[in-house]
């Protein structure tokens, strides 16, 4: 029986990180054409992806976009957190259903929503329509960390801080704030990592103006393609394990993932 | 009274930015679905039923019946890995739950793009699997596996296995074990603990996440494209075809509209069939 489990988890994790190890093999192979495992050894690629502005510029406009777009979700996830946390009412609940909403539906219904209504506000095309519309459906997940952050406060602090006589705005600049922050900034950081590799909305804003770094792979992928791409890829996947291993040390994830009750 | 207006004020932030871009976006997208193309521009101001009336065509009919197969197939596929594999990790010692935990995190976010890209490179004659078995002799004449019905299906479950096993481990880890022991030191066999004790406990975080996966897989574009036929295409990747290929807003808008109607059909039946079940 533990034979049993312990193979099925590895076929599992080989599956998941194969790919990838493959994608390494190919990224560092001095052969112009895609082969594995590599001939010759070589990093040209990695220097070809950060020297030339085809991939410099749209990774430029992804970092920008994520880093905006995350400021917008969290700012958004933590004014309404704050809401419901005060008011245990149906206004509070009712913002809270509407950050639920985004994740619930297919991204391409999102994505069509998004396309014509910046198409008739004059800004499709606009790499600031990008980063709103991944500002307010990445909104999910932020919100969901954050409240239970707020579920974690205990009353006393609260209470403490009130007859003290610490204004609210006190109390929650000085007192929650602090206690939700790392809730905030693990929020943040997967706003950040998913704006970056989003592809389909990003594709139907503004796809044809602002080339971020999955429109590029994606069109480089489909039109003919040279290891560029592989390096491109595990700078991706390098950077997204190494925000959530930077995470883990900030946080406890797996209490955060809600491995147990707070 | 003072003190309870400023967290309405408060709240109009993001109850204005969710109305403004979510809600509004998907209301205007319903009034252009009744507008008409227009080649010159984004659409003319109409009220026309053409767009729906393309719909009902042998053409999406075909498209249709594919999307739900590949969406209830892949969701399936998922749940089926995902339950155990999560139900293994849970009872792992920290180290290794962290490192499934940041595997599963990082999976999560990893473009559709990558993931694709990596599977094309897998399944590829020159550099991934076909290769490999020539290369050991148990395939003669290798041959990329990717574009297939089958590529696409690998593509769904690792796009969405992360993320099911993610929505399943604070149930997972919660969980009171003490009945599986009770069960077990009774001495129920352990397939019997399994059907009686283990998936009656989970049926609805089951159910739920399965219709999560349905209506997420519907609308992938990534994976069809990348590792799927022509014959493979879902309705997602017809509707960005017209939408931003033929520039047809008003089309596409229209057959996204249908499938947020089915969207919300299915969210529906879900959530009364969960009060149903905490009912009884």
């Amino acid at each position: 029986m533990t034979l049993l489990k312990r193979l099925f988890m590895l076929t599992l994790a080989t599956g998941l990180i194969l790919p990838f190890v493959i994608v390494t093999g190919v990224s560092i192979n001095a052969e112009s054409n895609i082969s594995f495992p590599p001939s010759a050894l070589s990093a040209r690629w990695y220097t070809v992806l950060f020297s030339e502005s085809d991939w410099l510029i749209p990774i430029g406009n992804s970092i920008l976009i994520a880093i905006i777009a995350a400021f917008v979700a969290v700012s958004i996830a933590l004014a309404a957190n704050y809401v419901l946390w005060r008011l245990q009412s149906g206004y509070g609940r009712a913002i809270f259903a509407l950050g639920i909403g985004p994740f619930m539906l297919p991204p391409i219904i999102i994505a069509m929503g998004a396309s014509v209504f910046w198409a008739e506000a004059g800004l499709y095309g606009r790499v600031e329509a990008t980063i709103i519309s991944h500002g307010v459906f990445f909104v999910t997940l932020p919100l969901v960390i954050i409240a239970r952050g707020f579920a974690a406060l205990s009353d006393d602090v609260i209470e403490a801080s009130r007859t003290m006589g610490a204004t609210p705005w006190q109390t929650f600049a000085k007192v929650i704030f602090p206690l939700v922050l790392p809730y905030v900034i693990t929020g943040y950081a997967l706003v950040a990592i998913i704006s970056v590799n989003e592809y389909l909305i990003s594709y139907m804003v503004s796809g044809f103006a602002v080339e971020t770094l999955p429109i590029r792979i994606f069109n480089n992928v489909r039109y003919g393609y040279t290891p560029v791409v592989a390096s491109a890829a595990i700078c991706f996947a390098a950077l997204t394990v190494g925000v959530l291993l930077l995470l883990s040390l900030v946080t406890d994830l797996l209490k955060l993932l809600g491995a147990s009750r707070d | 009274m003072r003190r309870a207006a400023l967290p309405y004020a408060i709240g109009l932030f993001p109850l204005g930015m969710m109305v403004l871009f979510f809600v509004g976006p998907l209301a205007f997208m319903i009034v252009v679905s009744f507008y008409e193309s227009d080649p010159l521009g984004f659409y003319k101001i109409a009220f026309v039923w053409e767009n729906y009336g393309k719909f009902f065509s042998s053409f999406y009919y075909t498209i249709s019946l594919r999307s739900l197969w590949s969406a209830s197939l892949g969701a399936v596929l998922v749940v089926l890995l995902a339950f155990p594999a999560m139900y293994i990790i849970v009872d792992m010692p920290r180290r290794w739950q962290l490192f499934w935990v940041i595997l599963l995190l990082a999976l999560m976010c990893l473009s559709e793009v990558i993931i694709g890209f990596a599977w094309v490179i897998v399944l590829s004659e020159s550099s991934g699997v076909p290769k490999f078995l020539g290369w050991i002799g148990l395939w003669e004449n290798p041959r990329s596996l990717a574009p297939s019905f089958g590529a696409m299906m690998i593509g769904y479950i690792t796009l969405g296995f992360s993320l099911v096993a993610l929505m399943f481990f604070p149930q997972m880890a919660q969980r009171d074990r003490s009945i599986e022991e009770a069960a077990l030191t009774l001495g129920t066999p352990p397939l019997q603990v399994v059907t009686k004790v283990i998936l009656p406990t989970f049926r609805p975080a089951i159910l739920s996440s399965l219709v999560t996966m349905f209506v997420y897989f519907l609308g992938v574009y990534v994976m069809p494209t990348m590792l799927g036929r022509p014959q493979n295409w879902n309705m997602t990747v017809i509707i960005t075809d017209k939408a931003v290929g033929d520039a047809n807003m008003p089309l596409g808008a229209a057959l996204s509209v249908i499938m947020l109607l089915f969207t919300l059909l299915v969210i529906g039946a879900l959530w009364l069939a969960s009060r149903k079940g905490r009912a009884s």
